[in-house]
């Protein structure tokens, strides 16, 4: 079975192009070619072990820790590829941030977490910080919970408002791309809505990808869908024609919750 | 009710019926329990049997002296002025001014044996270390009678039986007839081929006379050489003492000056100081002959000996002062086995004091009142007091006298030194000898050790480990942390043996380049590391992940063979040739082959295993997602781990630093080895020292049980059980604290 022709005509912020991964032996992303609309959320469906959360992460090259990580194909960013030995990975991960399943604020302060991408891409003037750090937080929508306590511990923050400083933290260094690999796995109903409402704003400025183990999640928030299964890309198309009418007798199983 | 009971049976039979795997479950999970805590409530109450025994030993130090009257005799009409007591404390022999020697047995008071001297003395004196009582006459003539104990066994029971020998005669001038009055006091000294005798002549000045036999060992022959000297002073005299060897004279007189005669260079002019104004009213020598205790009449009471001076002869010093006494000092008994001395006031005060601690030991009234001649039995542990027509024993003891807070501590001024000063020198050969028990150069000693040890080992173990948990790649990862963990396994005592006989001679020989290597060796990693990086993609793509740390490896190798190459043209520049002699003569140190840079390194190396694990497990422990989390803003490795995962190990890295310390605080072996164990106060890191654990392990041997170097090194123990207590202690409330700040492992 090969992948589904792409259906899309707006512009794609990023381009996958028939991209294999193994570990080790065993392949874990089976020919994957897909585009990330710009300003567009795109989830990434499908159950456990199906390979959305390694192709999220092959997206800003974080595979590239793992050991025995082998990639082929490629993924086009801004006309070029982003496995080229000659890419400067760091400059990459600045342009394409990434918000990761389990909150994980560093040990320091709300203030500190936010600061911490300019300062070590170079800002080191007090006042272009604050800047930073309050454009950041209010894009997060998290500074009128925090503004009055920027200097205290952000392991002290509630799990939502962690979450939330993640993604100002990674939009504090004003990347392109944002990725988030289910960034609400672990948060409450509550919480959840908030991030959401979040992420629909961002849609005006950032190219998002969002994995999700729910697939109401994907349905309310992304405008493209993908659905993913033993390491296949099964389906992608717009969310709405993807819940509503899908192509494949697989999508449909898993969205009508016959298998997950 | 057949209902009712129903459900209940059912109840217990499905409790009874637990299916057999939950049942074991629980089992194991009791056994578990109760395992764990029998090993955390035994651990806890080794540490606390251990610190209870130390302090059990150590316990005696802090019981009080005390003096108290054991036996009580009347010797009717007699006022006894010299007193000797035998090693059992049996017998006392008194002698007055009516010139009868008579030994009384203290149980009844009965008159044991009784000898005339003379029909009348103007003085009388006592030499204990000779067992001696003598008087002079009028006229000057002494007479000296040795008292001898002797004790024998009759039916499992000792008994004394005193003897009083043939008088010794000595004459102060030739002509008995001429001779100017004698008036006292009289200071005598009689051994057996050496006899002397000083008295205060009433128109002033002091009358000597010295007999001395020798024996030739080739012929046989015994010489005899009598003189006779009278001695010129500035006041009256009311104190004599001569000192042990017969060579020096010291005498006090009316207007509180002491004199010293130096009786070896012939009739000369005295040594005078001035005690300040108040008579001298006792005078007496420590065991050894070279404190004087000075008593005066306004109660004073002070320890004086020669200091050596820089420039000119020795000088007698007033070197330590006592709490004075009520009433004027009338006798002062040394013990003969330690500087310990009984002190008799006119007042009834009676004082048991210590001359090296400067401890008043026990402090009370006479049980005769004002005293008139005083004694200490030959072992220390009890005295006799003598007044006016009575006699009587007394029970002295007193546990560890010479150690006081100020003697473990503080300075001490020890006889013959020409400062206050702190020194461990625990034992000599000779019994009169001065123990110097001071702490303080074996606790510097034992944190010199650990300093330098600490300055290898922190930087080296705690990089060495930041770089194979952050940096290494994994394959190189699983042989490089059990590799080092193994050299913790190495024993201290291969350490010690090659830091001594092999590390330090080269380390002497190649000093300079031990020293470029210090900068060689970080120098050369970095710029290994530098070239690594500039080296083309194509070719660091040819060879496997974590091939750079071979490549670092015969940098620094490089780096290493160029300094001991370079080694002996750099000594021939810059030290003249041979460091160890360059730095003796143009800075006045002194290098010593075993020194603390060799026992920093062997240190070192048993303290790296140490730091490394544990700080590799705490850098390890970071989570993960943290550093990618960092990874993911664009940070590249070096900003993740110095911003991101060195502050969030730092309470682990602490504990590691802090575990090291205790390791290289407590570590004997190679100290012992490799420091040559001088005990010196000295922080250069060309010396030796000593620590406080290679101390026990050295002196405990030859500690006799019980003892006051036993308990002093049990002291030692103590101190280094609490230094490292303390260090810990205070290690896991800093770590509480930076893990509250840095908290999420």
């Amino acid at each position: 079975m090969t992948a589904p022709a792409l259906p899309l005509i707006e512009k794609p912020a990023m381009r996958v192009i028939d991209l294999k991964l193994w570990y080790g032996s065993s392949l874990a992303l089976d020919s994957i070619s897909l585009d990330l609309p710009e300003r567009r959320i795109t989830a990434f469906i499908g159950p456990s072990g199906c390979g959305k959360s390694t192709l999220l992460r092959c997206l800003n090259r974080m595979n590239d820790l793992v050991d025995g990580v082998r990639t082929e194909g490629s993924v086009l960013f801004g006309g070029r590829s982003i496995f080229d030995p000659e890419v400067d990975v760091n400059a990459l991960r600045k342009r394409i941030g990434m918000v990761f399943q389990k909150s994980n604020p560093f040990p320091k302060t709300v203030y500190e977490n936010v600061a911490y991408g300019p300062r070590i891409h170079g800002v080191r003037a007090k006042g272009e910080l604050d800047g930073i750090v309050e454009r950041g937080l209010r894009a997060a929508a998290l500074w009128d919970e925090v503004k009055d306590r920027l200097h205290e511990s952000a392991l002290q923050l509630s799990g939502g408002q962690q979450q939330r400083l993640c993604i100002a933290r990674a939009l504090a260094v004003e990347p392109e791309v944002l990725l988030l690999d289910e960034p609400c796995s672990a948060l409450d109903p509550v919480a959840t809505a908030k991030i959401e409402e979040l992420l629909l704003e961002l849609r005006e400025h950032y190219t998002i990808a969002i994995v999700t183990h729910n697939m109401q999640q994907a349905a309310r928030v992304s405008d493209y869908t993908a659905f993913l299964y033993l390491g296949r890309l099964i389906e992608f198309g717009e969310t709405r024609e993807l819940f509503v009418k899908p192509r494949e007798q697989q999508t449909q199983d898993y969205i009508t919750g016959r298998f997950g | 009710m057949a209902a009712g009971t129903a459900p209940r049976r059912a109840d217990a039979s499905g409790a009874a019926r637990l299916p057999d795997t939950a049942r074991r479950r629980i089992a194991t999970e009791r056994l578990a329990s109760v395992a764990i805590r029998a090993g955390g409530l035994a651990v806890i109450l080794a540490i606390t049997g251990i610190f209870a025994f130390l302090v059990v030993e150590i316990l005696p130090v802090l019981l009080p002296a005390r003096v108290a009257l054991a036996h009580d005799a009347a010797l009717a009409g007699v006022v006894p002025r010299a007193l000797l007591l035998d090693e059992y404390r049996t017998h006392d022999a008194a002698l007055g001014r009516d010139g009868v020697v008579r030994v009384v047995r203290l149980e009844d008071g009965a008159v044991r044996a009784e000898q005339a001297l003379a029909d009348d003395f103007v003085a009388v004196a006592g030499d204990a270390e000779h067992s001696v009582l003598a008087g002079v006459a009028r006229d000057g003539r002494i007479a000296a009678a040795p008292v001898a104990f002797t004790a024998s066994f009759e039916e499992q029971r000792r008994v004394v039986t005193p003897s009083i020998g043939a008088p010794i005669e000595l004459a102060l001038f030739d002509d008995a007839a001429a001779a100017p009055a004698v008036a006292g006091p009289l200071a005598v000294r009689a051994g057996g081929d050496a006899q002397a005798g000083a008295a205060a002549l009433a128109g002033g000045g002091v009358a000597l006379v010295q007999r001395r036999s020798e024996r030739n060992a080739f012929t046989g022959e015994t010489t005899e050489s009598l003189e006779r000297r009278v001695l010129a002073t500035p006041a009256p005299v009311t104190a004599l003492a001569l000192d042990p060897k017969q060579e020096q004279l010291y005498a006090g007189t009316a207007d509180g000056r002491l004199l010293r005669f130096d009786l070896r260079a012939g009739v000369a002019e005295p040594e005078s100081v001035d005690a300040g104004g108040a008579a001298i009213s006792a005078l007496s020598l420590l065991i050894g002959g070279r404190t004087l205790v000075v008593g005066q009449a306004d109660g004073a009471l002070s320890s004086w000996f020669t200091v050596p001076q820089e420039n000119g002869p020795a000088r007698l010093t007033r070197t330590r002062d006592y709490p004075s006494y009520p009433g004027a000092v009338r006798a002062i008994a040394p013990s003969q086995r330690d500087r310990a001395f009984l002190v008799a006031a006119d007042d009834g005060t009676l004082g048991f004091q210590y001359s090296t601690s400067g401890r008043t030991l026990w402090r009370g009234d006479s049980p005769l009142g004002p005293a008139t001649a005083l004694a200490l039995a030959p072992k220390g542990d009890g005295g006799a007091i003598a007044a006016e027509g009575r006699l009587a024993s007394l029970d002295v003891r007193a546990s560890h006298p010479e150690l006081s807070l100020g003697s473990l501590f503080g300075k001490v001024w020890y006889e013959g030194a020409p400062r206050p000063e702190y020194v461990w020198q625990s034992s000599s050969g000779d019994d009169a000898f001065e123990p110097k028990l001071s702490l303080v150069p074996l606790v510097v000693g034992t944190l010199k050790g650990t300093f330098y040890a600490l300055l290898l080992a922190v930087p080296l173990g705690v990089l060495g480990a930041m770089y194979t948990s952050q940096f290494m790649h994994a394959r190189l990862q699983r042989w490089v942390k059990p590799g080092v963990e193994i050299m913790a396994a190495l024993p201290s005592v291969v350490l010690g043996f090659l830091a001594a006989l092999w590390l330090a001679p080269r380390v002497e020989r190649l000093f300079s380049a031990f020293l470029a290597m210090g900068v060689a060796i970080p120098v050369a990693a970095i710029a290994g590391g530098w070239l690594w990086s500039r080296l083309p993609k194509r070719w660091v793509a040819r060879v496997p992940d974590g091939t750079e740390v071979l490549w670092i490896g015969v940098a620094i190798a490089a780096a290493m063979a160029l300094c001991v190459s370079l080694s002996a043209p750099l000594e021939r520049a810059l030290f003249g040739g041979s460091f160890p002699a360059w730095l003796e003569t143009s800075t006045g140190l002194p290098f010593d082959q075993r020194n603390a840079v060799v026992v920093g390194i062997a240190m070192g190396f048993a303290v790296i295993p140490i730091i490394f694990a544990i700080s590799e497990d705490a850098f390890s422990n970071v989570p993960a997602d943290l550093s990618a989390g960092s990874l993911a803003l664009g940070a590249n490795r070096w900003q993740t781990v110095v911003r991101v995962v060195l502050p969030t190990a730092s309470p682990g890295i602490f504990s590691a630093i802090m575990v090291g310390f205790g390791r290289a605080v407590g570590e004997t072996m190679i100290v012992l080895m490799a420091t040559g164990n001088t005990p010196i106060l000295d922080w250069s890191p060309f010396n030796g020292f000593r620590t406080l654990s290679a101390n026990i392990a050295v002196e405990i041997p030859e500690a006799p049980h019980g003892g006051t170097l036993y308990r002093t090194l049990f002291l030692a123990a103590l101190l280094l059980f609490a230094m490292t207590f303390a260090v810990n202690t205070a290690a896991e409330l800093v770590r509480h604290r930076l893990r509250r700040r840095y908290g999420r492992l």
